[in-house]
């Protein structure tokens, strides 16, 4: 409360005299000068607190999810196993199994829901995500392609990439004109989508049963199918991704505002627009090489950091954290609900997810900034 | 009325497209021992292959096509939306579910699953009528599809849960879901064709008010029609005609956006003109699909779904292109 | 202010069009202009509808390409400075503005200061006096935390406003900042625009209404069909004569008991009546 009626003073001092003003950061921030007051950083204390809770939640859900699963391990266990001081059964469980798993669907998850923010921001919609554009779609039918084709020596990880890559361009090229903004880019996709999807079929239709079962969870989105390369791959590239969206997201900030503003405050939309929709496409297809296309956590994981982050940020990595968390807890439901069976964790975020999608659609703008 | 020339080349490709599905396939039967048994020439094998498998498909084939070509140009007309298409705005995902779950409780019989699939249908179709009158969705051609699609989705993911839980469904579903016309009864064809027939009498009963509701509802209303009559009529047809469609040959998506789209390119927005050119384009389209998907990758066979997808695509891009999405 | 001599092309104009053709597309919007805006006034761009006017101002905020020609910043091509520069220089306020729901006033205004901020100078002691200076200037200090949605027109039109003073610019530019306004707030936003211009900017906007043109502006540039067929100050250049060719009506042209620019009166589609 003090702080508040400081601030009160300070401006209206301010006003009085101007030149006097003490250089007070704007409200919600905490300033830090540094170098003799020649850098500063501006922290958002909002978002410090926002990410602080997610990654509590992501802790928690880690434990939740190393704890489940046909051989139930108690908390005090997986701690002890953690150590290096657990029996062997843990060990092994953990270690080969469950840690993993959780850390693959961690990433996977938070790359796609950081592709999914950068999208929406630079596209301005929220619909813009790397699965509603057919993006996670096509990686997916080039990775098939390269696990069913005995002549295509790329890894999947290399031809998700491509598949992303093409999807984006070929989007952009159907989009003409209006660019990433309005519509005609999303139905693109859609179309695109679509197409990649009876891509994907015909693959899968033209080989042997066994090949085929092991190109299934591709088509829905499951963590049983990672390879341990595309994971190192994916954690080597969310790390620069990550710190490069850091870097973008001052001049992707500007472009909530009008685009002329924008120009004028010295942004460079379109170089701008094509390095956010370039970290974009590099994040979903290396998640989907480890995960396949599962749907809607690249709208739902920026979604929810939207909700709770301050008015006009950008909340990149509040959106990596709520897409890691989704992941985890889909992962969890799916291989716990019926349990021995389990569900693919793209079929639980489908299931979860489209309600949420279709009262988007059906009662909100898709306009981000409504 | 006087039929314009594109009328006999439309019928001309349906000929020529019926033609080459009983021609061609898979197999030791090939266009020649097929075109003698045509001539008269009794091949007791060829004789087989044609009467027993690809007739029965033709026929699926022409029954499909015609069904979903018509649906997809009422809906449209209905909703004012050139991008409603049954299989875009989940009207046939709807109807796939039903039949999912049908099959998940043990039925079988054929008349069951058609019934079972136009209610699907029918709650499908009605959930999209319920969308576009909502505010700011039915003004918006590109949203209600996008809705579609996320319902589609959501109803697919059921899907496959369902199969996850009952392998022996799982089976059953697996070749259905994926769109085909192959190995269909007779029996099953026949299930279809009193709900086809009453369809078809709905649409030749409401298709005057429905031209007139094209021009707004305080026009139709004006000239002696009720709107909300016509609307459930149409829905009530669309939904025969889809879940009669789903029911034999599984969802196809983008039959009824591609039918209508190419009709309207010759015969202009009037939805008479539009429907008397879906009558042979959409079996033309279904059969020639069909053909291909023998052919494509012989000996085994692509999902007709696969097909009508790569088709269908771009003509979606092709609509979505042109400078204003225009409402219908 | 009553008496301003007429303006001479000094050759000293912080911004200047040379010989600029704009096009949409394949239709050309201005064939060739030449401009100078003065420095320390206000320039009004009046014009009926669609005669490049708004093309016009966005061409010399850099947000639409030249097809030939350049837009001179402070004697240098504004297309081969760095972005930065050009936005330390200029400032560019459009006609039709959105921000993202629940920003408020003094996050908007802090946008300004982007231009003079980097990675490793997130917030200055020059970027808080900027700002407490930009909402004083505005009056929206009172303002500062309340979001931009919840804000009356004229409030908001100030906060953006506020936005570009931070941004400490030279040059200003408007597009129409008061079309969407009732007469107060519209009288509201010219005031504030004539206090920035004594403080030493130079303005340029983009007006549909020509009384307020009249009252407000020290410059005049008066567009029709991409041309510019009239250019001087207020009292110099408006006359029924002009008023005839820019919107094909007739009125009469007195001069204002206060302040001696001219005020136009009695509307008419003909000459008499």
């Amino acid at each position: 409360m003090t702080a508040a009626t400081d601030t009160k003073t300070e401006r209206a001092s301010s006003r009085l005299a101007p030149t006097l003003s003490p250089s007070s950061p704007p409200r919600g921030f905490w300033l830090w000068r540094f170098n003799g007051a020649q850098h500063s950083l501006l922290l958002d204390r909002r978002a410090i607190a926002v990410n602080s809770i997610l990654a509590i939640l992501l802790a928690f859900s880690a434990i939740a999810s190393l704890a489940s699963g046909s051989l139930s391990i108690s908390v005090p266990d997986i701690l002890l196993t953690l150590q290096g001081n657990g029996s062997t059964i843990h060990s092994f469980v953990i270690q080969e199994l469950r840690l993993p798993r959780f850390a693959a669907g961690a990433l996977s998850g938070a790359a796609l829901a950081l592709a999914g923010c950068l999208m929406q921001t630079l596209a301005r919609n929220r619909l813009a995500t790397p699965g509603i554009i057919g993006i996670d779609n096509a990686a997916t039918a080039f990775a098939v392609a390269s696990i069913v084709s005995t002549t295509i020596s790329l890894a999947p990880s290399a031809m998700a990439l491509a598949g992303a890559a093409t999807a984006t361009a070929v989007a952009f090229g159907l989009a003409g004109a209006t660019g990433t903004r309005g519509y005609r880019f999303i139905i693109a996709g859609l179309a695109i989508g679509a197409v990649s999807g009876a891509v994907t079929q015909v693959m899968l239709s033209g080989v042997a049963l066994d090949d085929a079962n092991a190109a299934y969870p591709w088509t829905v989105g499951s963590l049983n199918a990672r390879n341990p390369t595309s994971v190192i791959v994916l954690t080597v590239g969310l790390g620069i991704g990550y710190l490069l969206s850091l870097a973008v997201r001052r001049g992707l900030s500007t472009l909530q505002l009008p685009e002329s503003v924008a120009v004028s405050l010295g942004t460079r939309p379109g170089r701008v627009r094509f390095a956010a929709l370039a970290l974009s496409v590099l994040m979903t297809g290396f998640a989907v090489s480890v995960a396949g296309p599962v749907g809607l956590i690249a709208l739902l994981g920026p979604e929810l950091a939207r909700t709770v982050s301050r008015p006009g940020r950008i909340p990149l990595t509040a959106s990596a954290l709520a897409g890691a968390l989704l992941m985890t807890l889909s992962d969890l439901a799916g291989r716990t609900l019926l349990e021995p069976l389990e569900i693919p964790v793209g079929i639980v975020t489908a299931l979860a997810g489209s309600p949420y999608l279709l009262w988007i659609l059906l009662r909100k703008s898709p306009d981000i900034s409504r | 009325m006087k039929l314009p020339h594109y009328h006999m080349i439309a019928w001309l490709l349906l000929a020529i497209a019926c033609l080459m599905s009983l021609l061609f396939g898979a197999g030791s039967i090939g266009p020649d021992s097929a075109l003698g048994l045509l001539m008269g020439n009794d091949d007791p094998e060829a004789r087989f292959v044609i009467m027993e498998l690809r007739l029965p498909r033709l026929v699926v084939g022409l029954v499909t096509g015609l069904a979903l070509g018509v649906a997809g140009a009422l809906l449209q007309t209905l909703t004012r939306n050139p991008l409603a298409e049954p299989g875009l705005l989940g009207v046939s995902a709807g109807s796939a579910f039903a039949v999912t779950l049908a099959i998940l409780l043990g039925a079988t019989t054929a008349s069951l699953t058609t019934l079972i699939s136009q209610l699907g249908a029918l709650a499908g179709c009605a959930l999209v009528i319920a969308a576009t009158r909502m505010q700011g969705v039915g003004q918006d051609p590109v949203r209600l599809v996008l809705a579609g699609a996320t319902l589609t989705g959501l109803l697919l993911s059921l899907s496959s849960l369902v199969m996850l839980i009952d392998q022996r469904a799982a089976d059953e579903i697996r070749f259905w879901v994926t769109g085909s016309v192959a190995g269909r009864s007779w029996d099953q064809l026949l299930a279809t064709l009193p709900s086809m027939i009453l369809a078809g009498l709905i649409i030749v009963a409401v298709v005057r008010p429905l031209a007139s509701l094209a021009l707004g509802e305080k026009v139709a209303m004006g000239l002696g029609h009720h709107p909300g009559l016509i609307r459930l009529a149409v829905i009530l047809a669309v939904a025969l005609l889809v879940g009669g469609a789903t029911a034999l040959a599984g969802p196809l998506a983008f039959v009824g956006l591609v039918v209508p789209f190419v009709a309207r390119g010759f015969g202009g927005a009037d939805i008479r003109k539009t429907l008397w050119l879906c009558l042979p384009l959409g079996p033309a389209l279904i059969v020639s699909a069909d053909t291909v998907s023998r052919l494509l990758v012989a000996p085994s066979e692509m999902p007709l779904g696969v097909i009508t997808a790569i088709i269908g695509a771009p003509v979606l891009m092709i609509i979505i292109r042109s400078r204003r999405i225009p409402t219908l | 202010m009553t008496q301003l001599p007429p303006f001479v092309s000094s050759g000293q104009s912080p911004l200047a069009a040379r010989k600029l053709a704009m096009a949409h597309g394949s239709y050309q919007v201005i064939p060739d202009l030449d401009l100078e805006l003065p420095a320390g006034k206000v320039t009004a761009i009046v014009g009926p509808n669609g005669c490049g006017k708004s093309t016009l101002l966005n061409g010399l905020a850099r947000i639409h390409k030249p097809r030939h020609g350049s837009v001179i910043l402070s004697g240098k091509d504004i297309h081969r400075l760095p972005a930065r520069d050009v936005a330390q220089k200029l400032a560019l306020l459009p006609q039709e503005n959105s921000a993202p729901e629940g920003l408020t006033v003094s996050d908007l205004v802090r946008f300004g200061r982007h231009p003079h901020q980097s990675w490793l100078s997130q917030w200055s002691g020059e970027d808080q006096r900027a700002l407490d200076n930009a909402l004083t200037a505005a009056d929206v200090l009172d303002l500062a935390d309340r979001p931009l949605d919840t804000l009356s027109g004229g409030q908001r039109q100030r906060a953006w406003i506020a936005m570009s003073v931070a941004q400490q610019t030279p040059l200003l530019l408007l597009d129409e900042p008061t079309s969407a306004l009732d007469l107060g707030h519209q009288i509201e936003v010219f005031e504030l625009i004539r206090t920035l211009s004594r403080e030493g900017k130079t303005i340029a906007m983009v007006v549909h209404d020509i009384v307020g043109a009249c009252r407000y502006a020290d410059h005049i540039v008066a567009m029709n069909n991409g041309r510019i067929i009239g250019e001087g100050i207020p009292q110099h250049i408006i006359t029924p004569e002009l008023i005839r060719d820019l919107y094909g009506v007739y009125c009469d042209v007195i001069p204002d008991p206060g302040s001696g620019n001219p005020v136009l009166v009695n509307f008419r589609q003909n000459p008499t009546g």
